[in-house]
């Protein structure tokens, strides 16, 4: 027995010194004002009402919600295009997945350090749109252009992880089913319909709730590419977080994390239902 | 019943035949290669675009028509990086850090893994529910504590906390997700295996080190992987923990060298460059171990 809690203790103690006790300070102080200096001072609910009245914490709860959209409507398609296409016999396979995958492994700060330099106003790509007489425009220095530009970078940076996943999951549906269907005299796109996709649904799943859980903590692109600019027009909820902090506002700073768990412990519910459901 | 199946499967070996001689149209193979080649193009191209840009004097960054090679090469930008800023260093940090991570969650992960797994103890099943339960809270919402538990390490000892390795790496020194993956990994080694061993007089250490190590290698490896994958690319939290120059990991490193360096195009991108090699190489190397080990710890988990 003793050789047990020797061996977990070490996470035991982790756990509690970096997420027990940090989650329930965090908690602690959202309900309170201090700057880190001067003791907290406690202030009950004002912190949240405060929040949801300013309009800069409402500009970074739309422009997250508008961000996981934008990505969650296009990213997990995108990775399964990809995947479908790989999914043939395809000659340098091996190639285009690596492909694919590369800006998976690359740290978010290169990627979106190569996507600014892309996205310049008198970068490569107004260069290459000029061609088909597209105007020039400074992508990251326009209000509405911005969030969309940082979430095109987050695909691109993203989806490779998708179509190696859904990749993963179409080689493990039966060939049989596929005989089967064909035997049946099935065209591919009742194939698709009535065995890829069944088969593909668990994984369908799994990729949005990750892929949502995740856009909702964006932060690296946009301090890298934006700065949360041009007037907060890329402003996240992450950013606030970190704009609070480093203006030693850490009670309403923390008040701003804790609504983000509510948001995420939520989707990690509803995660867990559904698959239950599907099990 | 016996003669239709013999039927299905020779309509069956018919049908495959006929794919194997017509692998599709050869338009629409055509057309398949062009999506795969084009889009190729587009997740390539970018970082190609950093390489070659990283070589170009100032004037060339932008020019128009684009410069799709440089011309003339120069090697000014990566001087700059190494002396102006410091990405040897950034590097060398990056390298303690990671590698602290790794080591710390092989050992400590996969040991509670097997206490978890394997051995029966009164408040097992609460324990690994409430490291569980964590699994819903997202990081940020630590930062700030975290970062006043750091300053105040740092006040008992200047060697802990806020800009010092350990600060860095404390908080990383477990995962609760790899805890579970290697949970999964060794529930499948039999239990009478481990009895036998037992009943031979062995340690629980020396069982984890001669029977449970070895059979948990494969995922150990996983979990290596997602790990320095993780720790590797980590941002906000070194961003935060860490002020002095000469303690940024590498991504701090090439984000910060941006505020300070607004306009200096080629080497912002000759940091970039340096920045993204080490895993870029690491990638190329161990490439499939790398997609198996996230697919299966997307899988799993």
């Amino acid at each position: 027995m003793l050789p047990a809690y020797v061996l977990v203790a070490p996470a035991i103690l982790a756990s509690l010194v970096f997420l027990y006790i940090p989650m329930i300070f965090s908690g602690y102080w959202s309900f309170t004002k201090y700057n880190g200096l001067a003791p907290a001072e406690w202030v009950g609910l004002a912190n949240y009402t405060e929040l949801f009245r300013d309009p800069e914490f409402i500009k970074a709860l739309w422009n997250t919600v508008l961000f996981v959209l934008f990505g969650m409507g296009i990213g997990p398609l995108l990775g399964l295009f990809t995947a479908l296409l790989l999914n043939q016999k395809v000659r340098f396979r091996a190639f285009f997945r690596t492909a694919y995958f590369l800006p998976v492994m690359t740290s978010l700060v290169v990627v979106a350090t190569i996507w600014k330099i892309l996205l310049n106003e008198h970068g490569i790509i107004n260069q290459i749109l000029g061609v088909f007489g597209v105007p020039a425009l400074g992508w990251l220095g326009s209000t509405t252009a911005a969030l969309p530009a940082v979430a095109v970078t987050s695909i691109w940076q993203g989806f490779g992880f998708e179509t190696v996943v859904f990749l993963a999951a179409l080689q493990a549906i039966p060939r049989d089913y596929y005989d089967a269907a064909k035997v049946d005299g099935a065209t591919y796109r009742q194939q698709l319909r009535h065995v890829t996709l069944p088969g593909l649904r668990p994984t369908i799943m799994f990729v949005y709730i990750i892929g949502i859980i995740g856009s909702f903590q964006v932060f690296d692109q946009i301090f890298v590419m934006t700065n949360g600019g041009p007037i907060n027009s890329t402003r996240t909820i992450v950013f606030d977080l970190y704009d609070r902090f480093y203006s030693l506002q850490l009670g309403e700073a923390s008040a701003v994390a804790y609504v983000l768990l509510v948001i995420l412990a939520t989707l990690s519910f509803i995660q867990i239902r559904l698959f239950e459901g599907t099990r | 019943m016996t003669a239709r199946v013999i039927d299905r499967a020779a309509e069956l070996e018919q049908i495959r035949a006929r794919q194997r001689r017509h692998p599709g149209h050869p338009l629409r193979r055509a057309f398949l290669y062009f999506v795969l080649a084009a889009t190729s193009i587009v997740m390539i191209g970018p970082f190609y675009w950093a390489l070659a840009t990283s070589f170009k004097p100032a004037g060339d960054v932008f020019a128009s028509p684009p410069k799709w090679l440089p011309n003339p090469w120069i090697l000014e930008n990566y001087k700059d990086v190494f002396t102006l800023f410091h990405f040897q260093r950034y590097f060398v940090n990056s390298v303690i850090v990671t590698g602290s991570i790794v080591a710390l969650n092989i050992v400590f992960d996969t040991a509670a893994a097997y206490a978890f797994a394997k051995l029966r103890f009164p408040g097992r099943n609460f324990l690994f529910f409430m490291l569980l339960i964590t699994l819903m809270v997202p990081f940020q919402v630590n930062l700030i504590p975290l970062f006043r538990i750091m300053v105040l390490l740092h006040k008992i000892t200047p060697h802990l906390g806020v800009d010092t390795y350990s600060g860095m790496i404390m908080p990383g020194m477990i995962q609760v997700f790899g805890i579970f993956l290697m949970r999964q990994f060794l529930t499948s080694i039999p239990d009478e295996v481990l009895e036998s061993a037992r009943v031979d007089g062995a340690s629980e250490f020396k069982i984890l080190r001669s029977i449970v190590f070895p059979i948990a290698a494969p995922g150990m490896a996983t979990l290596a992987i997602f790990t320095f994958l993780g720790a590797w690319n980590d941002f906000l939290w070194p961003l935060i923990v860490i002020s002095s120059d000469d303690m940024y990991t590498m991504p701090v490193g090439l984000a910060l060298l941006q505020t300070k360096n607004m306009m200096n195009w080629g080497n912002t991108m000759a940091g970039t460059c340096v920045t993204a090699a080490p895993m870029i190489l690491v990638f190329l190397a161990l490439q499939r171990r790398f997609i198996e080990g996230l697919t299966a710890g997307a899988v799993k988990g």
